[in-house]
């Protein structure tokens, strides 16, 4: 085809997907997969999406009292969006909004929280405007209609092809690409208007998303324009907060090569659609609007905290990875409310920690071009040319996310370096140490690395361990500022420590056999399974708090009875084989529970 | 403690044959039906509206070849091109490739040529990779035909099927015909000699690389 057929070509289709949607359902071509038949009423929640089963009959009692109490909140409410700037308004928003907005005044709630009455003003007409230049020039009209065609279809208004959402839905995204040309559609802007258009009408969900987008406190521009350079800035703070506050986590993570990307991505794209029951969603949405982007970090957080005891249990990527993003959607454990009182609580816990903050946007996140100019589409845009190569800002992001990942991988083969070389001066193999899994808290681990008070710790008394390396892990943000060596030192360190310790153990004269008879672990450090011995240090436990406030409804056990600090002690874990024992030429299984050194 | 895939996992543990290990990573234009496949292969399912797909996915699935069992990591990747700067991540250690086109669309089809340029420039020297035209069942609507393809993948080396997620038609043999490609002898547990044993260790968790393949 040559140019002339080829621009031709495109216009013909943009044609003929914006008749579709102008037409809506009357006299439309479907195509029967596009649009089932449907018998609904009886199987659509409140919220407008539709099971597979039919719903009980009889709201049960606990969701009814809860329905209760939001009714009442709706007088409040109601009250309050009357007066919505008196002071005694602006004091009660915050502990309001918390608890959650009624159902059926979000749309006004929202648009009050987002001041997009403001903006709609300061931009009359412009709306229209664009509509009709995306008529004409939309070069998103392709991938914007088929993501149309798969959002939210088991919610009532999205689920028959060319409805009126569906056509609100297309409307605001071609409209919006043509006024924010920089970001222009990117994947994941669908399930953001999608959730808008069912509070609000397309004109308010367009400049709620631009608002979304292009104020300061949300800034999502930056995470869907090309090279997404706000979402390396925010996988990092998330790294940073596993790093310091949930390093266990962290580490299993590492150990089964599961980058934050993979699981969190949509988290930082759409706000939790789609990760979480849609109930919840709207909680957060609530308080996202209300608070800003910091709501995304501390939930991402809070997910992580509030299992962390299934996440640590399984014990392959794959696993992880499902839990994460599909059981999780479908069953999140924790109801709202509690959820909402662990999100409050990480909020403070990371304010606490000056971890709140991902650091100030770099110049590459923000809009550059100004908006609703329009500039004609190149020959390369409108017929959909893919490049073969990355641009400069592509390539960036790509090294950065290639470093992270590898660093961590680099981590994880530095420990088990560094444990084996404790095995083997202590002429372990095959043994299994492990403290207490129920303790993550970063107060109670030796975390060298990111406070200086318990590196000194470490480093006066007897304690350091193996495992120092592990849990003073560089971070990965830091990693690659450091041009990813900076592991070499930590674990020159640990590992002389940890045969002062290792020795101590060795006293006690505990043998062990090896049970793979394959190799030394020596000689291939890598494939001999991942023995871990572990000491864990109460850090001055009488004095300091272990559990923050906030993680006291945590069921958690931490050891709360040592007569003395810096105490070693040496925990074995028991879920696995009993290690076999050699004894007079026989093998003997062997079993530690608890053990002390003193 | 989870004992899914336990059985490969464990470097001392008995073996039942030969148990191997690989990325497969999928990739092509959005809307093709990548995570269809995806999908109907690993859980047999097809959903009309799959959703589309952000950053990427993972799943795994595990079949059995004769006297070995191999085990697929499976990386499903975003279509839309924004999301390309994220593709070598995914492609980078990969031992196969899905490319992924939609046989009722021909830009599609041209998009997959270039994907398969890309691996072929970018991926490791020994990839496999295995061309699909998906949407088999719309067959009367179709706008790339098999021969080209044909002929196309017979030029470049590819293992070529049209496939339908929906009907589940060739999914699992186009996945059967690529573990039957890729090399299962080569490498034993810790050797990490070869290329692909060395791409292994260092792309993939220490873990998995000791239930590496072929024990």
């Amino acid at each position: 085809m040559n140019e002339e057929d080829l621009l031709k070509r495109s216009a013909e289709e943009r044609e003929k997907i914006f008749k579709r949607y102008e037409q809506g359902r009357e006299g439309a071509e479907i195509d029967p997969w596009e649009d089932p038949g449907f018998e609904v009423y009886h199987a659509t929640d409140r919220y407008g999406f539709i099971h597979d089963k039919r719903l009980p009959s009889k709201v049960d009692p606990q969701e009814a009292k809860k329905r209760q109490i939001e009714v009442e909140r709706q007088k409040k409410w109601l009250k309050m969006l009357k007066n919505w700037d008196a002071p005694a308004s602006k004091e009660k928003l915050h502990s309001r909004v918390y608890k959650g907005i009624p159902n059926s005044l979000r749309s006004d709630a929202w648009i009050k929280l987002l001041h997009v009455e403001t903006v709609k003003k300061n931009n009359t007409g412009r709306y229209e405007e664009m509509i009709k230049l995306a008529r004409q020039y939309s070069t998103d009209a392709r991938q914007i209609d088929s993501d149309v065609n798969r959002q939210f279809r088991e919610h009532l208004h999205y689920r028959e092809r060319y409805s009126i959402k569906q056509q609100s839905l297309f409307n605001v995204l071609t409209a919006y690409a043509m006024y924010n040309s920089e970001v222009g559609y990117c994947q994941g802007m669908s399930g953001l208007a999608g959730v808008l258009l069912m509070y609000m009408d397309e004109e308010d969900a367009f400049w709620a998303m631009h608002i979304l987008l292009t104020d300061p406190k949300y800034a999502m521009h930056g995470l869907y324009k090309e090279g997404f350079p706000k979402l390396t800035r925010f996988l990092a703070h998330h790294d940073k907060i596993l790093t310091k506050l949930l390093p266990k986590i962290k580490k299993h993570f590492d150990k089964h090569g599961l980058d934050a990307i993979l699981y969190s991505l949509k988290w930082f794209f759409v706000c939790f659609i789609e990760r979480v029951p849609f109930n919840l969603c709207l909680r957060i949405w609530d308080i996202y609007l209300y608070e800003g982007e910091e709501v995304i970090s501390a939930m991402a957080y809070t997910i992580l905290k509030l299992h962390k005891r299934n996440l640590l249990k399984l014990n392959d990527m794959d696993a992880i990875v499902q839990y994460i993003q599909v059981k999780l959607y479908k069953d999140f454990i924790y109801d709202e409310d509690t959820v909402i009182r662990h999100l409050e609580g990480s909020i403070e816990e990371l304010k606490k920690h000056k971890l709140i903050k991902a650091g100030e946007p770099g110049r590459e996140e923000l809009p550059t071009r100004p908006f609703g100019e329009f500039k004609e589409p190149t020959f390369e845009q409108i017929v959909g040319i893919r490049t073969e190569t990355f641009t400069e800002k592509e390539k960036v992001t790509n090294e950065i996310i290639t470093l992270t990942s590898d660093a961590a991988r680099e981590s994880v083969e530095k420990d088990k370096e560094c444990q084996l070389s404790v095995v083997d001066s202590v002429g372990f193999t095959g043994s299994k140490f492990s403290f207490d899994p129920s303790i993550d808290d970063a107060s109670s681990l030796l975390d060298c690395e990111h406070t200086g008070s318990r590196r000194s710790l470490a480093d006066t008394s007897v304690t350091s361990t193996a495992d120092l390396s592990v849990f003073s892990t560089i971070t990965r943000s830091q990693a690659h500022e450091n041009s990813l060596d900076t592991h070499s030192n930590m674990s020159d360190n640990s590992v002389g420590g940890a045969s002062s310790v290792g020795s101590g153990i060795g006293a006690s004269s505990v043998q062990r056999a090896t049970l793979s008879a394959h190799s030394t672990p020596r000689a291939t450090p890598h494939n001999v399974s991942p023995d871990v011995l572990r000491i864990y240090v109460p850090y001055t436990p009488l004095d300091t708090p272990v559990a923050s406030p906030h993680n006291g409804d945590l069921p958690k056990s931490i050891p709360c009875s040592f007569p003395d600090s810096n105490k070693i002690r040496i925990k074995i874990d028991n879920d696995e084989l009993p290690t076999p024992l050699v004894e007079h030429g026989q093998i003997k299984t062997f079993r530690i529970d608890d053990f002390d050194l003193k | 403690m989870s004992t899914r895939s336990g059985q490969a996992q464990r470097p001392n543990g008995s073996t039942q044959g030969k148990i191997c290990q690989f990325k497969l990573v999928l990739l092509g234009e959005s809307a093709v039906g990548k995570s269809s496949l995806v999908l109907r292969f690993v859980k047999g399912q097809f959903h009309e509206y799959q959703e589309s797909t952000i950053g990427a996915a993972f799943l795994t699935q595990t079949i059995c070849l004769d006297d070995t069992t191999v085990k697929f990591e499976i990386w499903d990747t975003a279509g839309q091109e924004r999301y390309h700067s994220l593709a070598p991540m995914y492609y980078r250690g990969a031992q196969a490739a899905i490319v992924v086109y939609d046989i009722t669309n021909q830009d599609t089809f041209g998009r997959a040529k270039t994907w398969v340029k890309e691996l072929q420039r970018q991926a490791s020297p020994t990839i496999v990779i295995a061309l699909a035209g998906n949407k088999q069942d719309l067959a009367n609507k179709r706008m790339v035909e098999f021969e080209e393809a044909q002929t196309y993948a017979e030029e470049n080396g590819l293992l070529f099927m049209e496939t339908s997620a929906k009907t589940a038609m060739n999914v699992n043999d186009i996945f059967q015909a690529i573990a039957k490609k890729l090399p299962k002898n080569e490498q034993t547990a810790g050797q990490g000699s070869s290329g692909q044993g060395r791409r292994l260790a260092e792309n993939d968790t220490g873990a998995k690389a000791a239930g590496n393949c072929c024990k």
